[in-house]
């Protein structure tokens, strides 16, 4: 069957998943305005971005012969664990004839889950199955370690877009593995090619490093955040993101009750302001913007696509968190609408001040003068 | 002690409940007036441009409340009352978000957790860090927490007996109910009302929506007639319902007033900034196609005049008129 997913994070790895059991894959496409366009006329004003974009992601991807989807579903009570139910409705009165394999919360869940995994496998064995989740999962870990790399990187390179381009490379490198040993490998090389990139010679010290936080989707995506990443290197600002697809992975198949992952150690200090998660990563969010501070990041940009419902009660508590740890913290609404130039100029606002506060802070006196 | 209680959200729905849990622990309780344009005002100055118009409004409640001499503000955190459902995130977080957002709120708010598996609140657990807030004992509140739920119980078989939640507070309070009586129309219709009770009932929101289409000759239902278990029973069918608690109850309602043959159409009020109604709305949409019957949305924010609301219900009514008592 030929079957699509959505278009966020390691999109590769989920091709990998799904064609060694057999599928054929289409691959989505990064969405670009024309997607955004598809997106708006079919879906109702009011739902939120990421809605949206996967939306016309697979619209596009139906029109390229997809017959069948695959997407998460979960009944956290945020709008995303209800999504699948409301796209399956609107492509099927758009007459699509399109199936959905949701998969559902394994621990919650499980024979749910168990299913899901059963229809997709089809014939292949839940051996042969199991071992290709342990290779997609080493291939994400593997891509993220060298992504975080690049984040940091980026914001010195010599020659604008060098960096893009070698991760597009690796990205090519990585697609050519089959199995654990090949990651491995691939990784090395991988390595090598990061290094080879030319870079200004950097003070670690004055470097401004800035932390990005925020609903799972517009955080990890470029094409949903205006590229804010790429704006912040080319203002010679390291990132340091909070979300990664193999760190939420690691979380959520933990089940070493003893070993304690860094994101519980931290999720206390979140405690005081938020009591509960609300169905998001809402208290992670602040757990990472008081971790960071700790850490001497300069300040947190916080980014939610327009009326997401729990990232609206973290923005209303931002400001104070922002004055009690007396860290500059900016929380940004995205959407298919709204311009890059208020957002621009907030963004410009924003780093003023955290590098006022820098140089206040660390009293270096070079970084007056950039 | 004296608690404050704001006249918003559930209010509409629980506010006998904790009413009856005050009383029996001999606390004083304070409500809000109704809601005004300088409650909105206060409201939306203290909230985030992008919230739902009900929280802000609930935030000018809160602010109302702390201007008199309330030693405290009730804020219980609704997490659940049913099994599997929650509340709207905004719920979860309410009592966080106000109190990092209206001033002097810190150190006199009293927020309780509301985990329970009735929505009578008869199983609630956690007695001691309530008690705790309140200078009473545990075995008090356990006490005063059965007290409220028979209360409450007797207030939803008002309901269900076809009452709204303004005449079955009445009956409640055994105030005198202006019994309502139908105006002569021999063209009578049927509409169902869904929407939150928070938006229904707030008048600023709703702009007393019931009212209005009675005295065009409708008579009216609302999701908090209908039985509970019929709700759950047409939900069963569906292979996935909404996550959180009262949407769903609408949609229940929803199909079953799109399949009840005595019901001429249905309206949909839903204020600005809602998350759930952004996908309730949708599927009450697809659902009223399948089923062929009128139905439409009416989006209230703090700025929408009473003049617009008037029309579209008039237009409304008009319709469905024609479409049943067709001119030959
Ligand atoms: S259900 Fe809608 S209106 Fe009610 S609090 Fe949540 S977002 Fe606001």
């Amino acid at each position: 069957m030929k079957v699509t997913f959505p278009y966020m994070g390691p999109v590769l790895a989920y091709k990998k998943l799904l064609e060694a059991v057999g599928h054929e894959v289409i691959m989505p496409q990064k969405p670009t305005q024309g997607t955004f366009d598809l997106a708006t006329k079919y879906s109702p004003e009011f739902l939120c971005f990421p809605f949206k974009c996967l939306m016309g992601t697979y619209i596009e991807a139906l029109e390229a012969g997809a017959e069948a989807i695959v997407t998460t579903g979960g009944d956290d009570n945020c709008r995303a664990g209800f999504y699948a139910e409301v796209h399956r409705r609107i492509l099927a009165s758009l007459g699509y004839n399109v199936q959905f394999f949701v998969i559902e919360s394994l621990f919650k869940h499980p024979r749910d889950f168990i299913g899901s995994i059963r229809d997709l496998k089809g014939k292949y064995s839940w051996w042969h199955a199991l071992g290709t989740i342990h290779f997609c999962y080493d291939l994400i870990a593997a891509m993220d370690r060298i992504q975080e790399r690049i984040r940091i990187l980026r914001a010195h390179e010599k020659n604008k877009g060098d960096f893009t381009r070698a991760w597009r490379d690796i990205e090519e490198l990585f697609d050519t593995c089959y199995d654990r040993q090949d990651v491995r490998e691939t990784e090395k090389k991988a390595w090598k090619i990061l290094h080879s990139v030319p870079v200004e010679l950097w003070d670690p010290k004055q470097a401004m490093r800035i932390g990005i936080v925020g609903e799972i989707y517009v955080t990890m995506e470029g094409h949903a955040n205006q590229e804010i990443e790429e704006t912040l290197a080319a203002m010679g600002v390291e990132v340091v993101n909070s979300q990664y697809v193999s760190h939420w992975l690691k979380q959520r198949l933990q089940i070493l009750p003893w070993r304690k992952s860094h994101m519980e150690k931290i999720i206390a200090k979140a405690k005081p302001y938020l009591k509960l998660d609300l169905g998001g990563h809402e208290q992670e969010n602040i757990a990472h913007m008081i971790d960071y501070w700790e850490k001497g990041l300069d300040g947190v940009i916080h980014l939610m696509p327009f009326a997401c419902m729990p990232e609206l009660v973290t923005q209303s508590i931002i400001p104070r968190i922002s004055k009690d740890l007396g860290m500059p913290i900016v929380s940004l609404a995205l959407d298919e609408q709204r311009g890059t130039a208020n957002i621009q100029t907030r963004l410009e606002a924003f780093l003023d001040l955290a590098m006022g506060k820098k140089i206040r802070r660390a009293g270096v006196p070079g970084l007056a003068a950039r | 002690m004296k608690v404050g209680l704001p006249r918003a959200l559930l209010f509409y729905y629980y506010d006998p409940l904790w009413q009856a849990f005050f009383h029996a622990l001999d606390i004083e309780t304070v409500t809000s007036g109704a809601t005004t344009p300088h409650i909105v005002d206060n409201g939306v100055r203290n909230s985030v441009a992008e919230i739902c118009v009900p929280i802000k409004i609930f935030c000018g409640h809160v602010v109302e409340l702390l201007a008199t001499d309330v030693d405290a503000v009730f804020i219980p955190r609704m997490i659940t009352v049913e099994e599997r459902k929650r509340f709207c995130p905004k719920f979860l977080g309410l009592p966080d978000m106000m109190r990092y957002t209206v001033p002097g709120l810190e150190g006199r708010l009293l927020d309780p957790d509301i985990q329970c598996r009735q929505e009578s609140l008869a199983d609630a657990q956690d007695y001691e860090s309530l008690a705790k807030m309140l200078g009473k004992s545990g075995r008090e509140v356990k006490r005063a927490f059965a007290v409220a739920s028979e209360q409450w119980e007797v207030f939803r078989r008002y309901h269900r007996s076809g009452m709204n939640i303004d005449e079955a507070m009445a009956a409640l309070n055994k105030k005198e109910n202006p019994v309502y009586e139908p105006p002569k129309n021999e063209k009578r219709l049927t509409i169902a009302v869904l929407g939150y009770v928070y938006n229904i009932y707030d008048s600023f929101v709703g702009m007393d929506i019931i009212k209005k289409l009675r005295l065009m000759g409708a008579d009216v239902v609302t999701f908090e007639m209908l039985d509970d278990g019929s709700v759950a029973e047409k939900l069963q069918r569906y292979s996935k319902t909404t996550p959180w608690t009262f949407t769903n109850k609408l949609l229940g309602a929803g199909y079953d007033f799109f399949e009840d043959p005595k019901i001429d159409g249905m309206i949909h009020v839903t204020a600005f900034g809602c998350g759930p109604d952004s996908m309730l709305g949708r599927l009450l949409e697809f659902i009223a196609v399948d089923h062929g019957k009128p139905f439409m949305t009416i989006r209230v924010d703090e700025h929408t005049g009473e003049a617009h609301l008037s029309t579209r219900v008039e237009a409304f009514t008009d319709m469905l008129r024609r479409k049943k008592f067709p001119v030959r």
